[in-house]
């Protein structure tokens, strides 16, 4: 009984921690809203604004992963 | 050289609707079986290899086997190039030409980020850390990997069948078998996330200090308006000192982004395979060579965007000298 217990708060937790994918997932929205409105108003600098996308886009991502590892180490460690 | 290649559509689908009955065959008599995931690396061996005093024991594990496989692509890589350069030719083809496109391609990013002056010091360090990435996220997805290896007897198991000496397959039912695969993406290994990420921190550091010698520790110990300004000054010092902290968030942050987006491809890879096992996993695998490439990109230009905000000073007057 316990034992199913603490598998029960196991996956509780792990879904729990992953609702900060939220963030991440509105970051990368308004970046990449960013990104399109540049692009369409000046397309030559179509290149520096995908690179500088792409970087902004990893760093909330990263928010996510950190949300994932914890959800990972919930379920695959303890 | 200029040859142009037909397109044979005709025959290549038949290609792709004989692959899918295979699948479908083989999951019929092999049905998929949810593999045993763990964060840490799989012991390949039972006894430690050596123990170095201090730090522990240390065994042999399946992501450094992979480490050699992708080490051995990368020479073999890097002996075509040789040997095409040895030739002698203006325009170099097949993979020496891949290469040279590639290596131009960063350059130009690096010489455009970093100006010209320094672009030589950091195009290593990016060019390096992109490519082993890269070959690192590339090889994962050979078949074998993370399916074939040693049975290992453990408590909440899988049945097993052989099917000839030596030779066995895991089946779905309750057993007392695990596979722990011989080799298994380098990536979902922290070890080799954290050390990439302390090379990336530490070098940072040192091109900075390089480029502005003593007075890029200003940037951590800002006690430039202290006495003069002390309100704004105590100011400086906190931002200085959560910089300090940024700098730790830095290894952390480079640690994690690689190591999560390989293991959650890995379970991804795993799940999908024993839960739609004969389409869904090629596009999955598709998803993956594109996670990989980004991951490397994000990996490498991050390490250079730091690298080139470090060799600037944060005070602007050099800057505004340069142009």
């Amino acid at each position: 009984m316990t034992g199913d217990i603490v598998l029960a708060a196991k996956f509780i937790g792990a879904g729990l921690s992953m609702i900060g994918a939220l963030g991440a997932g509105i970051g990368i929205g308004l970046s990449v809203q960013g990104a399109l409105n540049g692009m369409a108003r000046n397309p030559d600098a179509y290149g520096n604004l995908l690179t500088n996308m792409i970087l902004g886009i990893a760093f909330s991502e990263a928010i996510a992963i950190y949300c994932l590892v914890v959800a990972f180490l919930m379920l695959f460690v303890l | 050289m200029e040859k142009t290649r037909k397109w044979r559509w005709g025959v290549h689908r038949w290609f792709v609707l004989l692959f899918i009955i295979l699948g479908i065959i083989g999951v019929k008599f092999f049905p998929p079986v949810q593999p045993h995931i763990q964060v840490a690396a799989e012991k390949l061996s039972e006894t430690p290899l050596f123990t170095i005093p201090g730090i522990g024991p240390i065994y042999l594990v399946n992501t450094f086997t992979s480490m050699l496989v992708s080490m051995l692509v990368i020479i073999l890589i890097a002996y075509a190039v040789k040997r095409a350069i040895g030739k002698g030719d203006l325009v170099p083809a097949g993979i020496a030409g891949a290469v040279e496109m590639l290596i131009e391609v960063m350059y130009n990013l690096t010489e455009n980020t970093t100006g010209a002056k320094w672009a030589k010091k950091v195009f290593p360090w990016f060019a390096t850390i992109m490519i082993v990435v890269l070959v690192a996220n590339i090889v994962k997805l050979l078949p074998g990997f993370e399916t074939v290896g040693l049975l290992h007897h453990s408590e909440k198991g899988y049945a097993i069948k052989e099917l000839f000496s030596g030779v066995a397959t895991v089946l779905p039912q309750e057993g007392a078998y695990v596979v722990t695969p011989f080799f298994r993406a380098q990536a979902t290994d922290l070890n080799f996330t954290l050390s990439l990420a302390l090379i990336s921190v530490i070098m940072t550091q040192v091109i900075g200090l390089q480029a502005q010698g003593l007075g890029y520790f200003s940037k951590f110990f800002n006690t430039r308006n202290l006495f003069t300004k002390p309100f704004f000054g105590a100011m400086d010092f906190l931002v200085g000192l959560l910089e300090t902290i940024s700098e730790f968030a830095k290894i952390l942050s480079f640690t994690f982004r690689l190591f999560g987006n390989m293991f959650a491809g890995v379970v991804l890879l795993a799940l999908i395979g024993v839960m739609l096992p004969v389409f869904m996993p090629s596009f999955v695998m598709l998803f993956e060579v594109f996670i990989g490439l980004i991951q490397a990109f994000v990996f490498g230009m991050l390490t250079m965007v730091f690298m080139s905000m470090a060799t600037r000073g944060h005070g602007g007057e050099e800057h505004a000298a340069e142009h």
